[in-house]
């Protein structure tokens, strides 16, 4: 068995995936929901002789009102977790080919060499890279995850997928600004300051993020 | 009062039930439809039944 074969995601599974991919939030949480829908339907049954005395109102605040407000939340929670898995991201098919890009044989491409020497963690790499680490960027995230929704169920596929706005540096220096090859890198020490103040983007060397060329030519990276 | 109970309940448990059929088949769509669609429902299935309660009491003169 391969590196990326022991991992969450393997290129197997997104080759064989085509369109959405059925996926299922975890079993504690189903069953919790299944055991208090069945709570709600038996108070539902039972109001009118529940609300009759003090004991059954007070069972009634609770199985109407806490458990399925707590559910919810939990459910909630759960959900914008699962959310920012990298499943979840490549669920669409629009990501088929990023998704496919992290496999690459490519020692430049950033996504691929993150992915591939686990600069970050595999479960939550779209998440970790595309998301701001400024005090909104979760929120910022999760917005923009709603626009992709609605383009993606509602507006046709667009040719070309590009970011919403230039790839800020901070996202990267976010790591990388203390880092010892980051820090000592010869071509690093003329740009340190412009690069902090996002004068010059990362990507103006950087410049091969996800490799779709190599994605097309079927090119991928296996451990031996 | 129990027609009001069970309007909340009805409320309550649509959401639960929206929020089970997507956790089962969990899609970027269901996600958002469990968000802003079941647990509202949810929310307002716990209003309705404080609400009634208001009203009971209300009626009872009580408050």
């Amino acid at each position: 068995m391969n590196a990326l074969e022991t991992s969450s995601l393997s290129i197997d599974v997104l080759e064989s995936t085509t369109g959405l991919r059925q996926l299922v939030l975890p079993a504690f949480l189903i069953v919790a929901l299944a055991t208090g829908l069945a709570i709600v339907v038996l108070l539902f049954l039972g109001a009118g002789t529940l609300a009759a005395n003090r004991v059954g109102r007070l069972v009634l605040l609770v199985g109407l009102v806490a458990l399925p407000v707590m559910l919810s939340a939990g459910n909630l929670t759960q959900g914008v977790h699962e959310s920012s898995s990298t499943r979840f991201c490549l669920s669409c098919h629009e990501m088929q080919r990023h998704g496919k890009s992290l496999f690459v044989d490519d020692r430049h491409a950033l996504a691929a060499v993150h992915y591939q020497n686990r600069f970050v963690p595999r479960e939550g790499i779209c998440y970790s890279c595309h998301s701001d680490y400024a005090m909104f960027g979760d929120v910022k995230a999760k917005l923009n995850g709603l626009r992709h929704v609605w383009v993606h169920y509602f507006r046709p596929q667009p040719e070309r997928l590009e970011l919403y706005q230039p790839y800020p540096n901070k996202n990267c220096l976010h790591c990388h600004d203390d880092a010892r090859s980051f820090l000592e890198a010869p071509a690093h020490r003329p740009v340190m300051d412009a690069l902090a103040a996002n004068r010059v983007s990362c990507m103006s060397c950087h410049r091969v993020v996800h490799d779709l060329a190599k994605v097309d030519a079927q090119t991928f990276w296996q451990a031996n | 009062m129990e027609r009001r109970i069970k309007r909340a309940a009805a409320c309550a448990g649509a959401g639960l039930l929206l929020q089970l059929a997507a956790a089962l088949h969990w899609t970027p769509l269901t996600f958002v439809l469990s968000a802003v669609l079941a647990t509202p429902l949810v929310l307002l299935g716990g209003f309705l039944f404080l609400h009634a309660v208001w009203r009971n009491l209300s009626d009872k003169g009580a408050i």
